[in-house]
């Protein structure tokens, strides 16, 4: 055979087994099989509680954007970012662990810093962001945060670090690939989800060009191997979504597009697969992210700006037919009891509840502090 | 160091010294001094200053290269330390008018235009896979083989994850590439001129 009979059909057979390893993967890849069960609390009757306090905070001038979850030995581990400012090149991510029995957080310590990220990632990294936690499926803590190495948010991209010890160490980084321009543009705010088959559904959204949000899936090793829109366009973002079974769940999204300000839902009855288009609620939202959880047994809570225009107050809603109708059944920030703070903006709300049934809610407060709010299931049902 | 970052890193220098070596139009130098000038490059490029090297840098800006870019940076490396043109005129005309093609379908949509994305098909979708296939055929048919050369190469990448990307889109086309392609077909005087030599 000539040179170029050989490179004619050397490069065919070459193009079938590559095409031939391609489908296979494709064809052999395991459906997400719907959400996975959600954990359900014990809840016993008891008297009412509700407690707030401010998390510690002994070095940073300005933290914002707490997460937390439930960790063995009855505690919470919360982790936010903090700096001389938002966006400042100090800006670390910190760590806290509070005692459910005894009611208080640990001194703050560092857990991800801005040198530690660009050392591990192998790439230049120039802040840090958002930061939000949860588990895979063989129950590791999974911290996803926000980094950027060129311009600003709308320059993000996605990290990930698994620690097998509730949060003491933390694996090196690995970098999320979410976007095919230059990977730039994904940023999480929404708690992590299982998926029936173990891989992870992360919510996240892009802020380049367009504001809206996806529904990424992650395998074991934390790698995006899918992903779903959720919306598109230039108006909405930070999804948070609530699974309801394997099948139904709800997403709220902050809103950023054009008058009336309201809260943005979305819903899946297929685990995922489609969601319908983003409607309004009759929820305000001033350009700013909520939180939401389903307690167990129901009802569905939202923490939300209950304002058009500012953050200056942050309320809780219940609702009992999973998201078509709220209620707001109290104000954390914003009456005129609550101690303010130097600067009015009371944001990023995170909400969870824990084994025992009681219910979390973190915020910034003030862009100084991280606030802890904690009641119980008799306090909600005082507020019907 | 996982192997992914080590085929990142590669990938990112290779793209610095073709740019170094076409910026310095190394191939008008004598032979001895154009392997001396790449050797100091890729030094320069790949050898740590502070905590990190220029590859790394360059990484952080780009994120890992597309097969494409690669191929397309290896040949322009070849071709100023050799002075031989591995991708001829009609394959490369060929592969810009492809690229630009998949652009235009890929970052708008990607970009959240529309609720379609075509980035999401690149996981895994037997239409994409087909779509792709019928393509590089029809490559093959009219023996472009530059281009089946760069599917093939990218569809091994992907197979055994070389980068952080499990998405096939990622190993077939990057922006770069794209605006190379874009610039190339609008103005192509003001790309590479290609040198005399031709690929047999």
């Amino acid at each position: 055979m000539t040179q170029a009979g050989w490179l004619r059909w050397g490069s065919l057979v070459a193009l079938a087994l590559a095409f031939a390893g391609l489908y296979v993967r494709v064809l052999t890849a395991p459906s997400p099989g719907g959400f996975a069960p959600q954990q359900t609390s014990r809840v016993a009757s008891s008297a009412p509680l509700y407690e707030a306090q401010l998390l510690p905070n002994s070095t940073a001038a300005s933290v914002h954007s707490a997460t937390a979850a439930e960790i063995s030995g009855g505690r919470l581990r919360a982790f936010w970012y903090g700096g001389s400012r938002e966006g400042a090149s100090d800006v670390a991510i910190y760590t806290s662990v509070y005692s459910l029995r005894q009611k208080d957080w640990s001194p703050e310590r560092v857990v991800v810093t801005r040198e530690f990220a660009q050392r591990d990632l192998r790439r230049y990294v120039r802040k840090l962001g958002n930061p939000v936690v949860g588990r895979d499926s063989k129950g590791r803590l999974c911290l996803y945060f926000v980094s950027v190495s060129v311009g600003g948010w709308a320059g993000s991209a996605v990290n990930l670090m698994v620690s097998e010890d509730e949060g003491e160490t933390w694996s090196p980084p690995r970098r999320l690939i979410a976007s095919p321009f230059f990977n730039i543009s994904t940023l999480v705010k929404g708690a992590p989800l299982q998926f029936s088959d173990g891989t992870i559904a992360l919510p996240v959204y892009h802020e380049l060009l367009g504001k809206f949000g996806e529904l990424l899936r992650l395998d074991a090793e934390g790698h995006a191997i899918g992903k779903t829109r959720l919306s598109w366009g230039q108006s909405s973002l930070q999804p948070v979504i609530v699974p309801r079974s394997d099948k139904e769940a709800v997403g709220f999204m902050r809103y950023a597009g054009d008058r009336p300000n309201r809260i943005l839902i979305v819903r899946t009855e297929d685990g995922g697969v489609h969601w319908s288009p983003p409607v309004k609620t009759a929820l305000p939202n001033p350009n700013a992210a909520i939180g939401s959880v389903l307690l167990s047994g129901g009802p569905l809570l939202l923490v939300f700006n209950d304002a058009e225009e500012n953050r200056e107050d942050l309320s809780l809603a219940l609702s009992k037919d999973f998201g078509n109708t709220w209620r707001v059944v109290h104000k954390f920030e914003g009456d005129s009891r609550s101690t303010q703070a130097p600067v009015p903006e009371y944001s990023y709300p995170w909400i969870m509840q824990d084994r025992a049934g009681d219910v979390h809610v973190l915020y910034t407060w003030g862009r100084s502090r991280i606030k802890h709010v904690r009641f119980n299931r008799a306090w909600l049902e005082s507020r019907r | 160091m996982p192997a992914n970052a080590i085929f990142g890193l590669l990938g990112c220098g290779l793209l610095s010294l073709a740019a170094a070596a076409t910026l310095i139009r190394l191939r008008r130098l004598p032979v001895r001094a154009r392997y001396a000038v790449m050797l100091a490059a890729a030094l320069a490029v790949f050898v740590p200053i502070g905590d990190l090297s220029v590859a790394a840098y360059v990484r952080g800006v780009t994120g890992d290269l597309s097969m494409a870019t690669l191929v397309l940076a290896g040949a322009a490396c070849i071709a100023q330390l050799g002075g031989k043109t591995l991708i001829g005129r009609r394959d490369l005309r060929a592969l810009c008018w492809l690229w630009l093609s998949a652009a235009v379908l890929l970052y708008p949509f990607a970009l959240g235009w529309t609720p379609f994305d075509p980035y999401s098909q690149g996981y895994g979708s037997i239409e994409f896979l087909t779509a792709l296939l019928c393509v590089t055929l029809a490559a093959w048919w009219a023996r472009l083989y530059v281009i089946v050369f760069i599917v093939i190469v990218a569809a091994l990448a992907y197979l055994v994850g070389a980068f952080e990307s499990r998405n096939l889109w990622d190993y077939l086309i990057d922006p770069l590439v794209s605006v190379y392609a874009l610039v190339r077909l609008m103005a192509p005087g003001i790309v590479l001129r290609q040198p005399a030599s031709q690929s047999p």
